[in-house]
């Protein structure tokens, strides 16, 4: 028997496509399955255990959403450079660069009351991170390097320079000398939406940030010369479009959010600038922002979701000694299958001979 | 500085240049047939992963290379299928192989962390180690290096000299003339991703065998991206691939030696400066060159059925 | 600060409900660790103290390994502390403040924090002084280097750090005044590839004996190699460098966490602020290294008798900076405060701070 691959001619229909997605996660969910039990541990009470520990409680609700707040910060910048295919993968830097612009402001004034420290903050933090990812898009559209590797390499520096200060300028003379700045004001904290709960408010800084998005993208009309470059570059340029102008708008932009997201992070949940806030929210982003093909409301299901996989992975470690690498395996697979999923989306198999 | 530093100083630059060096080579055989695979920071450690795993089983250096060699190999056709048989996008399905060979090394060798294998050692070359400096910086390394030197000029030969090498180029140059020109465009592609995972997990395998004969997670520690870097830096050739490689290595044996020395400047300045340095060259090489020695036909699918 | 400290001491005496002891209270301990517990260093010992703990009647153990520090750790603690975990052990410094935060939401909950300082009513702090342990691998090192110069990698600047470097630099000179000690930074805690890269570019300035602050063995492999001496950190390293290893400054933390899971079951355990001297047996070195000669092994078991004696006090002035500026007057010992803040190399170091 032959098989041959036709381009669809329709689009596929709704109800085809999540069941293209959930076989792809489930094959994906198969193959770990297979890596647990090789690791000794049942996978049915591993999947268990792991559901349970993401999503199975309220307690694990929360905890996913608090740690899906900065994924979905992220992603949603990671989504507004990839739909123009600027590639940047900087994310982790930007979010790293915001922390610091956001402790900048919290170290420079203490004594500020929150309605003035915290919308500074913001700002810095966005700028910091904008910049961040413009100059690799300015190197990109002067110099003609490649933005993959540039953004990347930033990641790294951000690091570095992140621990070069709490090392230095910023270290916390009353913490033993320990590598954390001083812990912030109470007024440049970010606290929770009440006392009942342990989720702040950087959850409707993502619901604006989001909207406004949105609302950017579709009302605007920079928004709709981002589309249709993304659409094709070249057919944008012949339009008249300042495609130049739009790569540098379109990752300020990004890096923007990763920046907001290091500062909703370093105020709302570390309370201080340390190394450790630096857990690779900014790649898992990129994988968010594919699954949901780009889409914000399907950004904020994904990192969801990821968040919940990454918080179950934890109770996977407690109760049955499961490395946390795991949470990487998984992650790696779905994204592998849901791109490979991506092809009955787009393209049929048929037997030879028929059509 | 002088010479009694130098020497060690470029002996250490070679030597940590080397598993750089093999990664760097296997992406631009992979990058010459067109398809662009970021994945090689997971291959690596995969490779390293299993070249420490067979090395411990069996005690045998020589047939763990291969086999991170092979299992190189393995890992990639994931690459090759997702994108040339399933035209997923080839930047996040690299993204993706790098997750999950990363978390893949690290999770199937938690067991393995802090225990040791067998590796290569240095070995002196008879006659070439004698040879005043150079020898000292070259011909008193392990195996491994001593095969890296090799590897260039066999690639120019192959990408200049034989049919496989001619085709690949040109499939990553123009696909639809070379299909028309009845080239095998999909098989070649397949060659470049195999042939080049196969260079990728030796890299790892310089790492657990050779430059540490220990296991740890994430040994790779980001060796993996400064290879996707130094391709472009090398403009796709594996002649300057060598210096790229060396490069890196050098600034990275460099910043510990001016520790070493006493000198005061922060260390995380002094450890950025790999980093910073891999985006310098990449500007001025870029700038200079422009980007048109990559292959034209770089990171896009071809459509199945045409 | 102390007199703080003080009061949160006595009203935790005071408030502190005797539980009713039983002969042997069913207790589940958890424990956080920064790194894998397969490292052969840090974590490593502090499982090795786990698994002590398992040996005894009514206790059950857990552990979540390589958790970040931050917002991470904050809810492995509290998702510890929500499945019924009675005692929380959190190893490294990052952990103290989310730590902090859940032990006042779960009071009944038993924390303790390794190598912090701030403690709650259901929350103590525990260390070691292995600086002790250091002062006396630097008298081995010191009587072993015919350089005269001792090679040292080391994570991160930090206090706890730079006391270890310091107190094997005074330990050095005490038996060669002319030894001087290098330090290179790789700022990451386990790294083999870059600390033994970084072992080697000690080696290229001359060291003969090289030291480590790192979790990885590669220091002691790079020695091996080269053949000098090394000296160990964490837990017995000999088997990474047999022909190398002089002895190792070692962690033995069962003794301490068989203590306080027993005081807790006992219902007699109160919140406090320990740093755990050699005499507790909880820092220690490992046996020696067939190379170290007799003089030497008699010169060190007579120091480490008199440390923890009490008569030996690493830090006694004088004691010059790298500046020359006199840090600890004679005849003084420097304060545990002091030691904890310490931000400044002993002459004879040669290395940065930043």
């Amino acid at each position: 028997m032959q098989l041959q691959i036709l381009k669809r001619t329709r689009r596929i229909s709704f109800q085809g496509a999540v069941a293209v997605f959930v076989s792809a996660i489930l094959l994906s969910l198969f193959f770990s399955g297979v890596l647990l039990s090789l690791g000794g541990t049942p996978p049915l009470a591993g999947f268990t255990t792991l559901f349970q520990g993401g999503f199975g409680s309220r307690w694990a609700l929360e905890d996913s959403v608090l740690k899906a707040i900065p994924i979905f910060l992220c992603s949603l910048g990671v989504a507004v450079a990839f739909r123009l295919k600027v590639w940047n993968i900087g994310a982790e830097g930007q979010y790293a660069l915001g922390a610091i612009g956001a402790t900048g402001v919290a170290i420079a004034f203490p004594d500020w009351p929150s309605w003035a420290v915290l919308p500074l903050m913001a700002l810095s933090a966005a700028c910091a991170g904008g910049i961040w990812g413009l100059i690799p898009a300015l190197l990109r559209q002067k110099m003609h390097t490649n933005e993959i590797i540039v953004t990347l390499m930033f990641n790294y520096i951000a690091v570095y320079l992140l621990q070069y200060l709490v090392l230095g300028v910023w270290r916390d003379p009353n913490s033993h000398g320990f590598a954390v700045s001083a812990t912030f004001s109470d007024a440049a904290i970010i606290g929770p939406l009440s006392g009942a709960t342990s989720i702040h408010w950087g959850l409707v800084h993502c619901i604006v940030l989001g909207i406004l998005l949105l609302l950017f993208f579709r009302y605007t009309r920079i928004g709709y010369e981002i589309r249709a470059a993304g659409e094709n570059m070249n057919a944008a340029r012949y339009a008249g479009i300042r495609v130049d102008f739009l790569v540098c708008l379109v990752i300020a932009i990004s890096g923007g959010l990763a920046g907001w997201a290091g500062f909703v992070e370093v105020s709302a949940t570390v309370n201080q600038l340390q190394p450790a806030m630096l857990v690779g929210y900014g790649y898992t982003a990129i994988v968010v922002a594919w699954l949901a093909r780009l889409n914000p409301a399907g950004i904020a299901v994904a990192s969801f979701l990821l968040a919940g996989l990454r918080v179950g992975v934890e109770s996977l470690q407690l109760d049955l000694q499961v490395p946390a690498d795991f949470g990487d395996i998984l992650e790696g697979s779905i994204l592998l299958m849901v791109l490979a999923a991506g092809l009955f989306l787009e393209y049929r198999i048929v037997r030879k001979g028929r059509t | 500085m002088n010479f009694d530093i130098l020497i060690p100083l470029l002996a250490a630059t070679v030597l940590s240049g080397t598993p750089v060096l093999y990664a760097t080579l296997g992406e631009i055989i992979t990058e010459k047939s067109g398809v662009l695979n970021l994945g090689v920071e997971g291959v690596m450690m995969v490779g390293a992963f299993s070249a420490f795993f067979v090395a411990a089983a069996t005690g045998s250096p020589w047939l763990a290379f291969v086999a991170a060699g092979v299992v190189g190999m393995l890992a990639v056709s994931l690459h090759g299928v997702v994108c040339l048989w399933f035209q997923g996008n080839q930047v996040v399905s690299g993204l993706a192989l790098t997750l999950l060979g990363s978390g893949l090394a690290n999770y199937l060798g938690t067991p393995y962390v802090g225990t040791k294998a067998p590796g290569f050692s240095a070995v002196a070359l008879p006659g070439l180690s004698r040879i005043p400096a150079l020898g000292e910086i070259f011909f008193n390394h392990d195996p491994l290096v001593y095969l890296s030197y090799l590897l260039p000029p066999i690639l120019w030969f192959f990408f200049h000299r034989t049919g496989i090498g001619l085709g690949l180029r040109a499939v990553g140059e123009n696909p639809a003339a070379a299909r028309a020109a009845g080239l095998n465009v999909q098989r070649l592609r397949w060659i470049g991703i195999l042939v080049g995972g196969f260079f990728m997990g030796l890299g790892g395998a310089c790492l657990s065998l050779a430059y540490t004969h220990l296991w740890t997670s994430s040994l790779s520690g980001g060796r993996g991206w400064i290879a996707v870097a130094l391709v472009i830096f090398a403009f796709w050739r594996p002649g300057r691939a060598v210096f790229g490689a060396w490069l890196f290595g050098g600034v990275m044996a460099l910043q510990l030696r001016l520790q070493a020395s006493g000198a005061q400047v922060s260390s995380s300045l002094l450890l950025m400066l790999p980093y910073a340095l891999t985006v310098i060259v990449l500007v001025f090489s870029s700038a200079w060159r422009k980007s048109d020695a990559a292959p034209a036909a770089l990171g896009v699918n071809v459509e199945p059925g045409e | 600060m102390k007199l703080k400290r003080l009061i949160i001491t006595l009203a935790a005496l005071v408030l502190a409900i005797p539980a009713v002891s039983f002969a042997a209270k069913e207790v589940k301990v958890g424990f956080i660790y920064i790194s894998p517990v397969g490292d052969a260093g840090y974590s490593y010992a502090h499982n090795e103290g786990r698994k002590a703990l398992e040996q005894m009647e009514g206790v059950t153990t857990s552990f979540v390994e390589a958790v970040p520090e931050g917002p991470d750790s904050e809810r492995v603690a509290l998702n510890m502390a929500r499945k019924g975990y009675d005692v929380i052990f959190g190893t490294s410094f990052g952990y103290m403040d989310p730590m902090l935060k859940v032990a006042k939401k779960f009071p009944k909950v038993v924390f303790l924090h390794c190598s912090g300082y701030k403690t709650a009513q259901n929350m103590g702090n525990y260390f070691g002084r292995i600086y002790q342990s250091r002062y006396l691998t630097g008298v081995v090192a010191g009587s072993m280097t015919t350089s005269n110069i001792l090679g040292y990698v080391a994570a991160m600047p930090i206090p706890e750090v730079i006391r270890g470097i310091n107190a094997f630099t005074l330990g050095a000179q005490s038996v060669n005044p002319k030894v001087q000690v290098r330090v290179v930074w790789t700022n990451t805690w386990y790294d083999p590839a870059t600390e033994k890269e970084a072992a080697k570019s000690l080696l290229d300035v001359g060291a003969d004996v090289l030291a480590q602050h790192q979790d990885s063995p590669g220091p002691q492999e790079a020695a091996e190699e080269a053949g000098v001496y090394s000296v160990g950190y964490n837990t017995n390293m000999q088997s990474f460098a047999p022909k190398a290893h002089l002895t190792s400054a070692v962690w033995n933390w069962a003794p301490y966490y068989t203590k306080a899971v027993k005081e807790v079951q006992d219902g007699t355990w109160k919140p406090e602020s320990v740093w755990l001297g050699m005499e507790t047996g909880v820092v220690d070195i490992s046996p020696y290294g067939d190379m170290v000669p007799q003089a030497v092994r008699e010169n060190v078991d007579n120091l480490k008798q008199q440390i923890m004696d009490g008569g030996l006090k690493i830090f006694t002035g004088p004691i010059f900076d790298q500046q020359g500026k006199e840090r600890v007057a004679a005849g003084q010992v420097a304060t545990d405060d002091q030691l904890l803040n310490m931000n400044w190399f002993v002459k004879g170091v040669t290395g940065t701070l930043k």
